[in-house]
């Protein structure tokens, strides 16, 4: 019998080496397809990630900014949409009815539109930002070629009106900038969404947070107010040829700022257009200034609430004072003898200031200074507050002179918000409210009221009660450019020099004149602060009286402050209505 | 010499018919083929669903833009210089405080209030996703009349 041939039999020894290969083989791709399963998540993720990228888009859904309202619900600033337009030139199938429709639509010039609609590129910028309308004109053409993508605008319905307190958006309507835009941007600009959508099968996915719009914000100013404040406040600077000017007024009960105005100023719709940068700063908080003499009336209330003078507190007056090797002088250089505190306020000595100051020392008198917020941001809600600078001894280049300087307003820099937020305490019997500009925040979750705090009780109701008599009699006697007809009114205006590296400037157009008024005097239901930087007339009380009096005029009508004598027929009516009802 | 497995194996010419087992595969096939079928009808309904509702978001932003619009578009009307205007040009003007009489009215407060605004709260998911209630044979009945009238179409 004939064995296998030679080759089957050189097969036949290796076949089980091939099997047993095979069946190896097979085993190492079982255990990796076992393994494949059990990847370290970091490596399933990336993987799902690869597959999801083949099957699934992302889809930006942008976050609505929060609205802006003033206290009675008027918007001031809410959102639109603008497009920016793009054409594929590829894509287009009739380039000249195109290039019609467009025309007609944008109003731009058919040549050049030609040329991009007929252009070899992939993509051609057409025109942006184009208004909603003709987004929406271009949309109802219904054409391929076209690509229109949208553009959040911020939209300032009030033009220029309160345009530092509003603020501007950089960015798309991203990024907050200035007043409470930039204050608030955290607030207002809400979160931007990637979500993911599956186009295999197509899928909108429906758990969009809830809290991804920004919050609406609800603000204390009056927007009548606002108007009417900033209308004086142009007419003045104007009149006065000034430099600029700043109006704020303050309800001091609650520390509600009702209106703030500064002028020159700008408009947020078109704030790129604007050529002086120093018009995107608002000098109500971020521009720190020597007050000059109206800090006199803080002086006194400090010396009366640490006890170092009394209401009966006199001096001899001669004009000038020598304090750390400098000399001080009164007004016009004018001696006024045996002169008490009201005289010092009403005749706005400053060697009478500088006396009380010397009399409290430093450490009583920076420290009132400190209570009545000087050298530090007041916290009011707006962007970009500077505290100030306020020097006490042991800083550098504090010196002697720093005091009696300092107890008539200069060689210190305040804000006007706090000179404002200074004198509301006085005027609310001592109590310093926190200034506000946001009332009401509201989102999804609902309303959130911002409550008035109490920052300090800064002197007692007494000594309140005494330096607003003073105040009085600086309208009446010294400032008479700020009464009323029927109201009281306690104020007081001041001058302050410019200084210079090498001393102080001279001349027309050389001093900030600042006033401070209290409407009605007894019982403040509003606080005005007039301040105007180079006038051509160098004395406050020349000034901005006159300017505090226009605004006051109009501002009892608005709020409803019934004069002295109504208020008075009021309360004795009320009187009797409780005594006849008891 | 008998015949090797593997002699066996590749002198195997033949195959055998099974017709219980063809049976049983073109039945699998059509089982396949059916719940492929489901499959995607049910896919190509529920992305004309979401094609649906991507239009309606569609519309609902147009519609939310042009509103916006519209407010806007009001509150430029009704800005202080031009009511002020309009007022004087109708015969109005700034009252002075001679022109005001002041009444004591009981339980005033004479404290100025300020506008209680309220956004409109979007609707809770929970709230505004309808109920699942659906049962198996009113599915089945559903497909069914989707598929009726997609051969009901096609007649058309």
């Amino acid at each position: 019998m004939q064995g296998p041939s030679p080759q089957k039999s050189i097969i036949q020894a290796r076949l089980p080496f091939v099997a047993v290969f095979l069946v190896l083989m097979a085993a190492y791709l079982v255990i990796n397809l076992a393994n494949f399963q059990f990847f370290p998540r970091s490596v399933r993720q990336e993987l799902e990630k690869i597959g999801s990228s083949v099957t699934n888009t992302t889809l930006r859904v942008p976050a609505e900014r929060g609205l802006i309202f003033d206290r009675d619900g008027e918007p001031l600033a809410f959102n639109i949409v603008q497009y920016r337009l793009g054409v594929s030139p590829a894509l287009v199938a009739n380039d000249e009815a195109l290039m019609k429709d467009l025309a007609a639509i944008l109003d731009i010039n058919e040549f050049d539109l030609f040329r991009k609609i007929s252009s070899e590129n992939v993509w051609e910028f057409i025109a942006g930002p184009i208004s909603a309308e003709q987004g929406q004109a271009i949309a109802a053409l219904d054409e391929i070629s076209l690509g229109l993508e949208e553009i959040p605008k911020r939209f300032y319905p009030q033009g220029t009106l309160a345009a530092h307190v509003i603020g501007i958006v950089l960015d798309e309507g991203l990024v907050g900038s200035l007043g409470v835009e930039g204050a608030y941007n955290d607030t207002l600009s809400g979160r931007v969404l990637d979500l993911s959508i599956s186009n295999v099968p197509f899928y909108l996915p429906e758990d969009r947070p809830s809290e991804q719009r920004g919050k609406d914000i609800v603000l204390t100013l009056d927007r009548d107010v606002q108007f009417w404040v900033e209308s004086e406040l142009r007419a003045a600077v104007e009149e006065f040829k000034a430099y600029r000017g700043t109006v704020i007024v303050m309800d001091p009960r609650d520390g509600d700022v009702l209106a703030l105005a500064n002028y020159p100023t700008m408009d947020p719709n078109r704030f790129l257009e604007i050529e002086d940068p120093s018009l995107l700063e608002n000098p109500a908080v971020q521009d720190a200034y020597e007050p000059g003499s109206i800090m006199q009336v803080l002086t006194v209330a400090s010396a009366l609430e640490t006890g170092t003078i009394s209401p009966y507190w006199t001096y001899n007056d001669t004009g000038q004072l020598e304090v750390g090797g400098q000399k001080i002088y009164n007004r016009h250089f004018q001696a006024h003898g045996t002169a008490d505190a009201a005289t010092v306020l009403i005749r706005s000595l400053n060697a009478g200031a500088a006396t009380i100051g010397l009399e409290m020392g430093t450490a009583q008198f920076y420290s009132m200074m400190r209570a009545f917020g000087f050298g530090q941001p007041t916290g009011v809600g707006l962007f970009a507050e500077v505290p100030g600078e306020l020097k006490i001894p042991g800083d550098t280049n504090w010196s002697e002179s720093y005091l009696g300087h300092n107890s008539f307003g200069q060689d210190l820099q305040v804000t006007s918000m706090q000179l404002i937020t200074a004198f509301s305490a006085l005027a609310n019997d001592g109590i310093m409210r926190q200034p506000r500009i946001v009332r009401q925040v509201i989102g999804e979750a609902g309303v959130e009221e911002a409550r008035p705090t109490t920052v300090r009780r800064v002197v007692s109701a007494e000594t309140a009660a005494i330096v607003r008599d003073m105040m009085i009699r600086v309208v009446r006697e010294g400032a008479s450019g700020g009464f009323i007809r029927g109201y009281t009114i306690a104020g007081k205006p001041g001058t302050a020099w410019i200084s210079t590296a090498v001393g102080q400037e001279y001349g027309e157009h050389s001093s900030i004149v600042t006033f401070v008024g209290a409407v009605p005097a007894y019982n403040p239901q509003a606080v005005i602060l007039v301040k105007l930087d180079r006038p051509n007339e160098y004395y406050g009380y020349a000034v901005t009286p006159q300017v505090f009096k226009r605004i006051a005029d109009r501002l009892v009508i608005l709020l409803e402050i019934p004069d002295d004598d109504v208020r008075n027929r009021l309360e004795a009516a009320k009187t009797d209505i409780s005594t006849d009802g008891r | 010499m008998s015949q090797t497995w593997f002699q066996h194996t590749f002198n195997r010419k033949r195959f055998r018919t099974r017709n219980q087992a063809t049976a049983m595969a073109i039945l699998g096939v059509a089982v396949l083929l059916l719940l492929g079928g489901l499959y995607l009808s049910q896919v190509a309904s529920f992305a004309i669903t979401n094609r649906g509702i991507e239009d309606l978001i569609s519309r609902r932003d147009q519609l939310k833009r042009q509103n916006e619009q519209l407010v806007g578009e009001i509150a430029s009307f009704r800005t202080v210089p031009r009511l002020y205007a309009r007022a004087v040009e109708i015969g109005f003007r700034p009252a002075a405080n001679s022109d005001i009489d002041y009444l004591l009215i009981e339980g005033y407060n004479p404290q100025r209030g300020y506008a209680q605004l309220e956004r409109s709260v979007s609707i809770p998911l929970e709230e505004a996703a309808p109920v699942y209630a659906q049962t198996f044979s009113a599915w089945l009945e559903q497909q069914f009349t989707l598929l009726r009238d997609q051969f009901d179409s096609f007649g058309e």
